[in-house]
């Protein structure tokens, strides 16, 4: 016993520094690269074994089979490769995570936005109805946090009619839902109705997926002009 | 009366083995302490170059390390660095972040001059000719020998610092400014001292002189 205790104190001791270049850039362990010859220079990571992140370990995901990466990154792509190299570089995003079972303080999460560390940690197991928005949903938080004074939350809270009332935050309330409503009145999903943020987020994430939105709201179609207009402020070639 | 004794073929031969044994361990007493020994030293005169003008001849310990520089990929920060090199900042700065294999990274002109080294503040330190943007956008790739430099957490913190790869770091690109690549005497950059332990070094090695081929 004292033996094997010897070996592995002096295998402890005599263990070299080495370089890990994706941890000294994005501060995420256990990551190997998976595509970073993108036409818009993303760069793709996943998880070669479970992470946890955060000052409390609160952020945890785990690696998922190679089958299963492969499948989602090319829906992932797909829907990226959208933005723009210039935009990409005006939101702050650089690094996308792939990963499964992502969660927060125990909620399971489609995705976590860091714009500070340019990254975007996204599930790729999370609801495979939606996947497709839910990614453009997660680079609007993005985008958001990139460019808050932009998208006021006041001005947008005064688009909906008078009674109505956000949650305090996205996991304050059980309005989960994503499927859109044939009846918008003003929120195109039942998720719009947790926080500001989170109705700005669907609305941008349908309007990256559906191209032809027909039938809205007058509050919607506010709604919607409020967006383009501040996209076009971060990129005036930015197309919708 | 001594007998005299002849010794059996088996102890001949061992004192053959211990003989060749002595003889290898005095000579590699020698090799070994000599860091350098296998690493060519270029001359720039013996070189012919494209652009002169951009070649910078950094001299360490074990000889040249011949850089030609990029003024087209990243003006501003050839400008500087050209500008610290003319005025001959970064002769005896410390190579103070080493990792084995990995990177060499120098100039902090403030906290690591040799005879003036503070280990508690260097890698912070500043030129006093303030901070230049980064310069990302072009395409680059950061293969092996390639110089570029350094910065905080922040864009747009360059000012002297610049680091060398001895491996390709792809993710570099769009990250760090790049200034140049070493097109000779790599290998001597191997040699510079790095710890096992820690990227930061204690009693560093130095730069000898860092100049411009053409003034």
């Amino acid at each position: 016993m004292k033996l094997i205790i010897l070996i592995l104190l002096s295998s402890f001791i005599s263990s070299q520094i080495y370089a890990d270049t994706i941890y000294n850039l994005i501060k995420i362990p256990n990551l190997e690269i998976y595509d970073i010859k993108t036409p818009n220079k993303l760069r793709y990571f996943y998880a070669k074994q479970p992470f946890t992140l955060g000052i409390d370990n609160n952020i945890n995901c785990y690696n998922s089979k190679k089958e299963i990466i492969d499948k989602k990154y090319k829906i992932i792509q797909k829907n990226l490769n959208k933005y723009s190299q210039k935009f990409l570089k005006k939101i702050n995003l650089k690094y996308i995570v792939l990963c499964e079972d992502l969660s927060i303080s125990k909620i399971n999460t489609a995705g976590i936005p860091d714009h500070v560390m340019k990254t975007l940690i996204l599930d790729v197991k999370f609801n495979e109805k939606y996947f497709e928005r839910v990614i453009h949903h997660e680079v609007f938080h993005i985008i958001y946090d990139s460019f808050e004074e932009l998208f006021n939350e006041k001005v947008w809270t005064n688009f909906n009619v008078n009674e109505f009332k956000y949650a305090k935050c996205s996991t304050c309330t059980d309005k989960l839902g994503l499927d859109t409503y044939i009846n918008t009145k003003g929120f195109f999903s039942e998720y719009s109705q947790s926080t500001a943020s989170e109705d700005m987020a669907e609305v941008f994430s349908h309007l990256m997926i559906e191209k032809k939105l027909n039938n809205l709201d007058p509050i919607l179609e506010k709604k919607i002009q409020f967006i383009k207009t501040n996209l076009l402020k971060i990129d005036e070639n930015f197309i919708l | 009366m001594i007998e005299k004794i002849k010794p059996s073929r088996s102890e001949k031969i061992i004192f053959i083995f211990i003989v060749i044994l002595a003889i290898f361990s005095f000579s590699s007493f020698f090799f070994i302490k000599n860091k350098c020994l296998f690493i060519k030293n270029y001359d720039p005169k013996n070189l012919e170059f494209n652009h002169p003008e951009n070649i910078a001849i950094l001299n360490v310990a074990c000889g040249n390390v011949i850089i030609e520089l990029y003024p087209e990929v990243s003006p501003k920060a050839v400008k500087r660095f050209k500008k610290l090199i003319k005025s001959k900042a970064y002769d005896n700065i410390a190579f103070h972040r080493v990792i084995k294999n990995t990177i060499v990274q120098a100039g902090d002109l403030e906290f690591g001059k040799k005879g003036y080294l503070d280990y508690g503040k260097i890698g912070t330190g500043k030129s006093g000719l303030g901070t230049i943007n980064s310069e990302i956008d072009t395409p680059f790739d950061f293969d092996k020998g390639s110089v570029a430099l350094a910065r905080t957490k922040k864009y747009n913190t360059e000012d002297s610092q610049f680091f060398i790869i001895l491996r390709d770091e792809p993710l570099f690109e769009t990250e760090f400014t790049p200034i140049g690549k070493v097109i000779y005497g790599l290998e001597a950059l191997y040699k510079i001292k790095y710890l096992d332990k820690s990227e930061y070094v204690l009693r560093p090695d130095f730069i000898n002189s860092l100049r411009m081929l053409v003034n």
